[in-house]
């Protein structure tokens, strides 16, 4: 027998956003680029896809959805 | 005056945030308290009757009493990143960042102690209820033959974490989920089980509130949704998140639950039922607001830097 909500459960990587999304952070601007220098949140189209900013995203380290 | 942003490099909603704050020319400071000690440093002398400090990351650096606000959006853990971390660092860490942080005289978004406050469900469907905010009938409880009366009373249930936390080992989430009418109850004895009556939704609301802005959004339930894909966060959907009004009674219920929190952000979910009513389900202190901005074009990113970048009040 197991904790009554674990039987709800399932495995993380099912809704885990990328792991390893196509920008990197830049101290300097205090923000993330992309590979072409772009600030990246102002490709709109691009944090759609990736999922980065989803009520899940962050679900691993910070319990605030 | 600087705003100062603790949170993760990964994220990107505070990105947003930074990128209107650079448009404003107002100055910022990112760090992330992981970093502490290390690329971070943090400085403080207390004598003549003041307290002097300096937080600098890089090579940028602000004086503790040159802040006019912090936001607290995904902050690491204090000392996590160091080279010799430690629990004992980490204590360590975050005593010193957080309570000189505390007594700069910056506004918080949100205070350290009413967030974590504010993150105890329980708390927040109590709140809820003495701020005039329908909440669905609800038993957290350990006790078997509770759950089982509960269930024979309400029917219908959902079960979800009681932290809003997800296990790590191994890795899960835990959605909210339908519980099946033939449930067995005795592992309720295991763990406090939080167990809601399910509210039959039409719609999904995300009432974003920033100072004393609210502003909504809903996401209508598809027709053929299964019955028994309760949580938004994880149901397939056709339907995009659209702006919408938020009701008078709501809007003085948020008002009243922000002012009692002492909470500068929140990101309130709500059920819309089949008669239009909004019933509360969470308060998250420092909920996601992106992927709403994306859909509905409302400006939460602009409402937070407008926030951010008032002055700091009066010492």
């Amino acid at each position: 027998m197991r904790m009554f909500a674990l039987d709800y459960a399932r495995p993380a990587q099912e809704c885990e956003v990328t792991a390893a999304p196509p920008y990197r952070y830049d101290p300097s601007l205090q923000l993330n680029v992309l590979d072409d220098g772009r600030v990246a949140v102002r490709d709109r189209d691009l944090l759609r896809v990736l999922g980065a900013t989803t009520s899940t995203a962050g679900s691993k380290t910070h319990f605030d959805d | 005056m600087t705003v100062l942003i603790l949170t993760c490099t990964q994220d990107v909603t505070a990105d947003l945030v930074v990128d209107r704050l650079d448009a404003r020319g107002v100055p910022v400071l990112r760090v992330d308290p992981a970093e502490l000690p290390g690329a971070v440093g943090l400085s403080g002398e207390f004598g003549d009757g003041a307290m002097a400090g300096t937080l600098s990351v890089g090579d940028r650096r602000v004086g503790l009493g040159a802040l006019r606000s912090v936001w607290v959006r995904r902050p690491g853990v204090p000392g996590s990143a160091a080279e010799q971390a430690s629990a004992w660092l980490t204590q360590e860490a975050s005593q010193a960042l957080y309570g000189m942080l505390r007594g700069s005289g910056a506004r918080w978004m949100n205070p350290p102690e009413a967030a974590y406050l504010a993150r105890h469900k329980p708390w927040q469907l109590r709140l809820a209820q003495e701020c005039g905010l329908p909440v669905p009938a609800t038993l957290i409880t350990t006790v078997p033959h509770h759950a089982r009366d509960f269930a024979r009373r309400h029917r219908d249930l959902v079960v979800k974490p009681v932290s809003g936390t997800h296990p790590q080992d191994p890795p899960l989430v835990v959605p909210t989920s339908r519980v099946p009418p033939d449930a067995d109850f005795d592992a309720v004895a295991l763990g406090p089980t939080l167990l809601q009556r399910l509210v039959v939704k039409r719609a999904d609301i995300r009432l974003t509130a920033v100072g004393d802005r609210l502003l909504a959004a809903r996401k209508e339930v598809s027709p053929g949704a299964s019955a028994d894909d309760v949580d938004v966060r994880f149901a397939p959907s056709g339907h995009a998140w659209r702006p919408v009004a938020v009701p008078a009674r709501v809007a003085e219920g948020v008002l009243g639950y922000l002012e009692a929190a002492r909470l500068a952000y929140g990101a309130f979910d709500f059920a819309e039922d089949a008669r239009g009513d909004w019933w509360f389900l969470e308060c998250n202190q420092s909920g996601q607001f992106a992927f709403v901005e994306l859909d509905t074009g409302q400006p939460i990113t602009d409402a937070v830097a407008a926030w951010l970048a008032r002055p700091a009040p009066r010492r």
